[in-house]
């Protein structure tokens, strides 16, 4: 299993009117994988903030470092792809 | 930012918004519901409404799960934090939800040893991490965030983690919506469909809705480009007298769904026969539970949950906010017994609920009208 920074869950942001929430804002964070893998099925991942943590990627393949996810509660939704946004 | 700032441009707000008022024909009123509240937020951050002519309406829908969580689902999480051998998981987003006596932060602040994550992983490694201790997830969330959930489960179960359930409350999209149309007093054109639920079951399950009422759907991303492109697609589509589901997320949201997602989850839960929601009573067949395969991880089954039902506030009117019958600023209560600090519905306490959102954006807007 790839080792990540544990997250320290009594500093995260509680239910704040500019932070947002995860489940009833139906975020969607765009992550960088840093490094993939593929026998655990996990990725660590950067946000645009610089802080990493841990994604699943059970619902996606071909997933490489450099990639872009959308990720949502610790899963990578989509890969985004820039010909996409593009369209 | 790469994927975001392309869908922040104002200029490009301002060409939209020209389109948008090109194409609504005078004398007709357009109201259309945003079923997400994540663009509930989106709307009242950038001032999309104060972009749209006087006749194009928002109505905020039932999109945020918290929202919905009724009473007696906040006391039986309450009750399972209090067993001395319980750690009790959630989202940030649940712990200020009230319930009939208080909440889950006031909870923790009496000794239930309650955590916030940010990912069912998390909460996977609290329990890898107290072997002594039993860790329950509350999962909330619609079929965005029951993925997550299922495949910490599945997780759990192949790494032989037994000191793990799930209180589960995940609820799904599309019977609330068909609630809402069956709905007498609804009046709607059209719908802003949720994006990322989208990703996940697809946009083709609410062809439904252009196929039996007859009102238009295209499926949005959540960057204010995003949303002023779907009110204008809608628009269009009611102008031109078509009625069909249009994707205008198509960058991440494939028509069909995630194939391996809905895979996942249809081994990992089952639908409920019904559920409560808060304001719009029971739904059939809207929520999940855990499969027959995963039962061992149910923590309504590990556990002894009161499962009593709580009646919402007597003066909250949560549920004709979510129906899109009233607006917040209609409610009784609204900013006054009910702010964001000391709310009595669950729609003043997410940001993402309507009452909230317009508490903290949408009223100066209505103040400078009013003034």
């Amino acid at each position: 299993m790839i080792e990540s920074p544990p997250r320290a869950e009594e500093t995260l942001p509680a239910c704040l009117p500019d932070v947002g929430c995860i489940t009833c804002g139906d975020e969607g964070i765009e992550m960088r994988a840093l490094k993939v893998d593929a026998g655990s099925g996990l990725a660590v991942c950067v946000d645009p903030g610089g802080s990493t943590s841990e994604v699943d990627l059970g619902i996606v393949t071909g997933i490489a470092p450099g990639d872009a996810l959308l990720v949502h509660a610790g899963v990578a939704l989509a890969r985004l792809e820039a010909e996409a946004v593009a369209r | 930012m790469r994927f975001v700032d392309e869908y922040r441009d104002a200029e490009l707000g301002q060409v939209l918004a020209g389109e948008i008022l090109a194409t609504v024909e005078p004398g007709r009123h357009y109201k259309i519901m945003e079923v997400c509240g994540g663009h509930t937020h989106s709307i009242y951050k950038y001032g999309i409404d104060d972009l749209l002519p006087a006749n194009v309406e928002l109505v905020h829908g039932p999109g945020c799960p918290v929202c919905v969580i009724p009473m007696g689902r906040v006391d039986d999480g309450i009750a399972l934090a209090r067993e001395p051998s319980v750690i009790l998981t959630c989202f940030g987003d649940m712990m200020r939800i009230p319930g009939s006596d208080g909440s889950f932060l006031d909870a923790k602040a009496e000794g239930a040893d309650i955590r916030m994550v940010y990912s069912p992983l998390d909460a996977l490694r609290i329990a890898r991490e107290n072997p002594d201790r039993e860790v329950v997830f509350y999962a909330i969330g619609f079929e965005t965030t029951a993925p997550s959930t299922a495949l910490t489960l599945k997780r759990a179960k192949a790494e032989g983690i037994r000191n793990f359930s799930c209180m589960c409350s995940h609820v799904t999209i599309v019977p609330p919506l068909r609630a809402l149309l069956d709905s007498p007093d609804l009046r709607l054109d059209g719908f802003i469909g949720p994006g990322h639920v989208s990703t996940v079951v697809g946009a083709r399950p609410f062809e439904f809705i252009p196929a039996s009422y007859d009102k238009p759907v295209v499926v949005a991303g959540f960057e204010p480009l995003d949303v002023l492109q779907s009110i204008h697609m809608i628009l269009r589509q009611l102008v031109e007298d078509r009625c069909e589901v249009e994707n205008q997320y198509a960058r991440v949201v494939p028509y069909d769904g995630n194939v391996q997602a809905l895979k996942v989850l249809s081994e990992v839960f089952e639908l409920r026969p019904h559920f409560e929601w808060r304001g719009l009573g029971f739904i059939s067949q809207s929520a999940l539970r855990l499969s027959d395969a995963y039962a061992d991880f149910d923590a309504e089954q590990r556990f002894a949950v009161p499962g009593v039902r709580v009646a919402d506030p007597k003066a909250c009117q949560c549920g004709e906010v979510l129906k899109g019958v009233i607006k917040p600023w209609e409610c009784k209560v609204f900013g006054t017994a009910c702010t964001p600090e000391r709310p009595i519905g669950t729609c003043m306490v997410s940001p993402e609920g309507a009452c909230a959102a317009y508490y903290n954006y949408g009223r100066f807007a209505r103040e400078r009208e009013v003034v």
